[in-house]
């Protein structure tokens, strides 16, 4: 289909049917014509009676229209959607009305929605330099192909490099990622008629290559938003955006006061209870088992046993210092040497471990080198050998 | 049991649509639909409230007294309320309370709400949040932890478990899609099982994203009446039996080198012991479960179902937690479908209550039900256990 402005003469009266408005159509009986030349055009006759209105594609003359619209393709989209102005278009002669000039000027805004662009992948894409946050992109250098499949598919890529953004119409070898999915779940997405959840989770989206950067480039582009539906959202009215910071600060008390005095030392306090002996880290005021206090100090560790492995793939943001981690990180559960094997403490792993960590590996701390007696003080274990 | 000065029965339910987005109305706005729902429902009005429970993760949306901006969706204006948060479990401890406060006489008709916008907050910095601020908080981000996958892969070998935990997914999926309030209804097939394993991209270790839940905007209104009011407004109250809550020390101290006893473990074998239940499988109708994902959703059936090594897996692979199946798991799609945190627990019990009634319409499990159990989950793993039951008929067990 021939488009001007992203839009094609059909995709306009296509969309009549679901742009018809009853209540202002009451007491109108009525044939319009259109006659569109050039590209993509063709002849139709909209008849609208009875607050009911039908739109029929038709060959050969019109019959019985009050009024006959003869427009270039072009010229009749772009009136259409506002891109070009209703005094050009007819003084220049690219649009000429016969009949009832009061039908196309008066009638036709009442009984219709204005048209808003049908958003396709192509638009979406080719307005990302548009969207593009310059700022936000420093030290990024990422190319992500796209692979839309489908009716208005395509495949272009996506260049990120010295804080500019290029669209290229075709899939480059040498992407960083390729995302892979059907046109209408692109434009859902895009959209927000779909979450990102829901599309990577359920297998209509997927990834070749590396995922992180997948969410990197997420972040470099303001929303799409296809202009007709800012109009009609209005949403400045109905959504507040407020980000709140609020600085704490807690205290201790004497039992945690002493780990973290602990660790500038590079000692790990547990604490023993009097009644069961189990040897709890993070040293507690009480066991909650025995609920009695528990305040005799024993030094554990600082080596430990590997319990479990928690490989992070998807890094969250922190939400305390808004910055997200490397990904893959690990999380490690681990029983320091000395305390009771039910009681686990956590902690990071070195990265460079991360291929090698398995379950019952022994693990050493990675002291700061200047310790403050807070919880930076331990940067990570590492594996013990 | 014992200590119930008097029975109490659900005589409303109203639920909003779940969806991940509620651009068109505001909290108090989503709040009062869900009202209307209730009141609607149990065929009451709001002059015959007497007391309103509110509940939501208030850390979530940043709102820190909510209840007041609600009350005038919630109809809470010259009624006494009660605002509760205790995290997941939050829905389903409005459920005791509310449950409490009409057994215990003090109210005649009490109406829960449970609700979240997370659309509107943070959920990740919301339960960052929540955990221990001298330690834990900085070392936390969010809810995602793969420790079930390894404990499952390393229990059945990698195939049974994978296989397993997908399975308990697309079923849930397959729930979540004959229900028309569900967040996310996919429309999985059981033959995408292989592909999703594949290409379903991973979060922490072996828990991909498929398996995860969503977050969600709901909100879930209960109404609650003492036995005489109920059986007075309703022609189908549904009864609470007894419920548990379980908590433990606010520490993540749970994956160590020996395991210990869990909360969901703990809940059910003190809950159904003093309620004379040996087999809860073949006891309870239906049970509507708290699974924030499809790995603990599978673990935790074995909890609080107290079955031994595989039989959890055996019952799931022989389709026995089915619509048609032995224990029908989740008819509505669960919390995988949907997760507005505040209403999740409450949801549960609502679910429940609804299957109880043969009210639940496209999702309604065609055995009818009898008894039915809805769990709640929050927290460092703390856990709510409910039982309802669809008449007054139950033998009172004293052993506490």
């Amino acid at each position: 289909m021939t488009e001007y402005y992203g839009t094609g003469v059909e995709d306009i009266f296509n969309t009549m049917e679901e742009r018809f408005l009853p209540q202002g159509a009451q007491g109108v009986d009525c044939s319009i014509g259109y006659n569109i030349t050039g590209e993509g055009g063709g002849k139709w006759t909209l008849s609208v009676k009875n607050g009911k209105m039908g739109v029929e594609k038709i060959k050969g003359k019109f019959e019985g229209c009050a009024v006959i619209l003869n427009a270039e393709a072009e010229a009749f989209v772009g009136l259409t959607l506002g891109k070009i102005d209703a005094a050009d278009a007819f003084s220049s002669g690219k649009v000429k009305i016969d009949g009832d000039m009061a039908i196309i000027g008066n009638v036709l805004p009442k009984i219709f929605k204005p048209f808003t662009p049908i958003v396709k992948a192509k638009g979406i894409i080719e307005s990302m330099p548009e969207r593009f946050l310059s700022q936000k992109a420093d030290g990024v250098d990422i190319k992500v192909g796209y692979e839309i499949l489908g009716k208005d598919g395509g495949k272009w890529t996506v260049v990120v490099e010295n804080n500019t953004c290029k669209v290229k119409s075709e899939l480059d070898d040498d992407c960083t990622v390729v995302m892979r999915m059907d046109a209408q779940v692109f434009v859902d997405l895009n959209t927000g008629k779909i979450d990102g959840a829901e599309a990577f989770g359920s297998g209509k989206v997927t990834i070749d290559g590396d995922m992180g950067a997948a969410g990197t480039v997420a972040k470099l582009f303001t929303k799409f938003e296809s202009q007709g539906e800012i109009k009609e959202r209005g949403e400045e009215f109905i959504v507040k955006k407020c980000i709140p910071s609020i600085n704490q600060r807690y205290a201790t008390g004497p039992i945690m006061g002493k780990w973290f005095k602990g660790l500038k030392k590079k000692i790990f306090y547990g604490t023993k209870c009097p009644k069961c002996g189990r040897v709890q880290v993070l040293p507690r005021e009480i066991c909650a088992e025995c609920r009695v206090r528990s305040e005799d100090f024993v030094e554990v560790g600082p080596n430990a046993t590997v319990s479990y492995i928690d490989i992070v793939y998807y890094a969250s943001p922190d939400p305390l210092t808004g910055k997200v981690r490397e990904t893959p990180y690990a999380g490690l559960f681990m029983v320091l040497d000395g305390s009771s094997p039910e009681e686990s403490f956590s902690h990071e792993l070195n990265p460079k471990d991360i291929d090698r960590i398995k379950p019952g590996m022994k693990i050493r701390p990675v002291w700061a080198k200047e310790r403050t007696g807070s919880y930076t003080d331990l940067m990570y274990f590492e594996i013990d050998d | 049991m014992g200590k119930r000065n008097r029975n109490v029965g659900i005589i409303g339910i109203g639920q909003t649509e779940i969806s991940s987005h509620k651009e068109h109305q505001n909290q108090a706005e989503m709040i009062n639909e869900a009202v209307r729902y209730a009141l609607t429902d149990a065929e009451i009005t709001l002059d015959q409230v007497d007391c309103v429970v509110h509940g939501n993760m208030e850390l979530f949306e940043m709102v820190h007294q909510p209840d007041m901006w609600h009350s005038l969706g919630s109809g809470a204006y010259r009624k006494s309320q009660y605002r509760l948060t205790t995290g997941g479990t939050t829905g389903a401890t409005l459920v005791c309370v509310a449950d409490n406060l009409a057994a215990s006489g003090m109210h005649d008709i009490v109406m829960a709400i449970g609700l979240e916008k997370l659309q509107e907050g943070n959920a990740t910095g919301g339960i960052t949040n929540t955990a221990d601020p001298l330690w834990f908080r900085h070392l936390q981000t969010g809810a995602l932890t793969s420790t079930s996958a390894t404990d499952a892969i390393q229990e059945f070998g990698e195939e049974r478990a994978k296989r397993a935990a997908m399975k308990y997914r697309i079923m849930m999926d397959k729930h979540a899609c004959l229900n028309p309030r569900a967040h996310r209804r996919l429309g999985l097939e059981y033959d995408q099982m292989e592909n999703l394993m594949k290409t379903s991209p991973k979060l922490v270790g072996d828990l991909q994203l498929i398996h995860m839940c969503s977050q969600s905007d709901a909100a879930c209104v209960m109404i609650f009446a003492s036995e005489e009011k109920a059986k007075q407004l309703s022609n189908k109250p549904v009864w609470i039996r007894d419920h548990i809550t379980v908590h433990r020390e606010e520490n993540y101290n749970l994956f160590g080198l020996k395991p210990r006893e869990s909360t969901h473990h703990y809940a059910a074998r003190k809950l159904f012991g003093r309620n004379g239940i040996t087999n809860p499988v073949e006891y309870f109708d239906v049970f509507e479960i708290y699974d924030p994902s499809a790995w603990w959703g599978l673990e935790w059936l074995r909890e609080f179902l107290l079955l031994k090594h595989d039989e959890h897996l055996k019952l799931l692979e022989n389709w026995e937690f089915d619509m048609d199946g032995k224990l029908p798991v989740n008819p509505s799609g669960g919390v995988t479908a949907g997760n507005p945190i505040g209403a999740t627990a409450m949801l549960r019990v609502a679910e429940a209550a609804l299957q109880v009634r043969g009210d639940a319409g496209g999702h309604q499990v065609k055995k009818g039900i009898k008894h039915a159990l809805a769990s709640g989950f929050g927290g460092t793993f703390w856990t709510v256990l409910t039982m309802l039951e669809k008449d007054i008929d139950w033998q009172e067990v004293n052993d506490d």
